[in-house]
């Protein structure tokens, strides 16, 4: 019954296989994460803090990791080991958890807030989470990728003990910080850059070797 | 013959075969892929995925599309209602027999 269930398993996987996933979601952690950067380095006029400006850079990211997805996946993917449409039941079912895990998050942040708890430790949970929802969704099918999720749960533990005036010099004058504590705004920045490189590296590293050992069979029909 | 052996005696033959199982249940989780993906992840030459794919359509369980990707001919597969429901049934009843 486990080599059913693995089966089963093999699309979800089939997903990251170019390394692309690893690519779109490291590209966005760092697209977020350098706005925020831009917004904490910059001058109060700038355009950075301009609402129009951060949905335009929000647009333009996503734009770019949507239709970069999708030609890398056309013109290179689907041509060497396949096309795969995936059913539109488990795309509902990620954005129904995401709708109420992000609520979740935001009242964690809140009360963290209200109560003066420490928040690095909050980030550094978050770190975890996502290391480990990493080694499900990626490293379990690609031995090498344990190599990330290592790297992932020591960078999450050392941004807990770094000093807390490194988090207010990394995001402070950021918009954000109005609401929400300077600490909080830095460690989470600092955690999108960190995480968005591994992601960018080891995606790149997937796609050249996808690149490199698989060739796209010659066409007499299928 | 006990309960565990007529379970084991009803699996559905057409799903327990061990190439079609692997068909059946990678296109169980996927709306519908092309006979490159199959014939990628199950490892299997193309005379003999084509003829598991010829049964799983005779018996009903797999629909094929033929079509083109630009120029490029493609053989579009996805697993039709009976389909999806005898494989449920398949898994339902090697659990209760294992």
């Amino acid at each position: 019954m486990d080599q059913v269930g693995s089966l089963l398993d093999r699309p979800k996987l089939y997903y990251n296989i170019d390394g692309v996933g690893e690519l779109g979601c490291g590209f966005m952690m760092q697209g977020f994460g350098m706005l925020t950067w831009l917004q904490a380095h910059s001058p109060k006029d700038a355009v950075w803090h301009q609402m129009y400006a951060v949905v335009i850079y929000v647009l333009v990211v996503l734009s770019i990791i949507h239709y970069g997805t999708k030609a890398i996946k056309n013109r290179i993917t689907f041509s060497r080991t396949g096309f795969v449409e995936y059913r539109k039941k488990d795309a509902l079912r990620v954005g129904i958890v995401a709708a109420f895990v992000s609520p979740l998050a935001a009242v964690g942040l809140v009360v963290a807030q209200r109560r003066h708890w420490d928040v690095t430790a909050w980030v550094a949970l978050f770190g975890l989470l996502f290391a480990a929802s990493y080694a499900y969704g990626i490293a379990r099918a690609v031995r090498w990728k344990w190599v990330v999720v290592w790297a992932m749960t020591a960078a999450s533990l050392a941004i807990a003990f770094l000093p807390a005036s490194w988090f207010g010099a990394l995001a402070a004058d950021s918009w954000v910080t109005h609401p929400v504590r300077t600490k909080l705004v830095g460690a989470y920045l600092l955690s999108f850059l960190i995480y968005g490189a591994m992601l960018l590296i080891s995606g790149g590293i997937s796609f050249w070797l996808y690149l490199r050992h698989t060739q796209a069979p010659a066409q007499d029909g299928q | 013959m006990n309960q565990q052996t007529r379970t084991i005696a009803d699996l559905d033959r057409m799903i327990h075969e061990p190439g079609r199982l692997m068909i059946v249940a990678l296109l169980f989780a996927v709306d519908k892929s092309d006979f490159l993906y199959l014939q990628h992840e199950t490892g299997m030459n193309k005379g003999t995925l084509s003829s598991h794919i010829s049964r799983l359509e005779e018996a009903g369980y797999v629909e094929v599309v033929k079509t083109y990707r630009g120029k490029v001919p493609q053989t579009l597969l996805h697993l039709t209602g009976a389909g999806r429901k005898a494989f449920e049934q398949y898994r339902r009843k090697l659990k209760e027999a294992l």
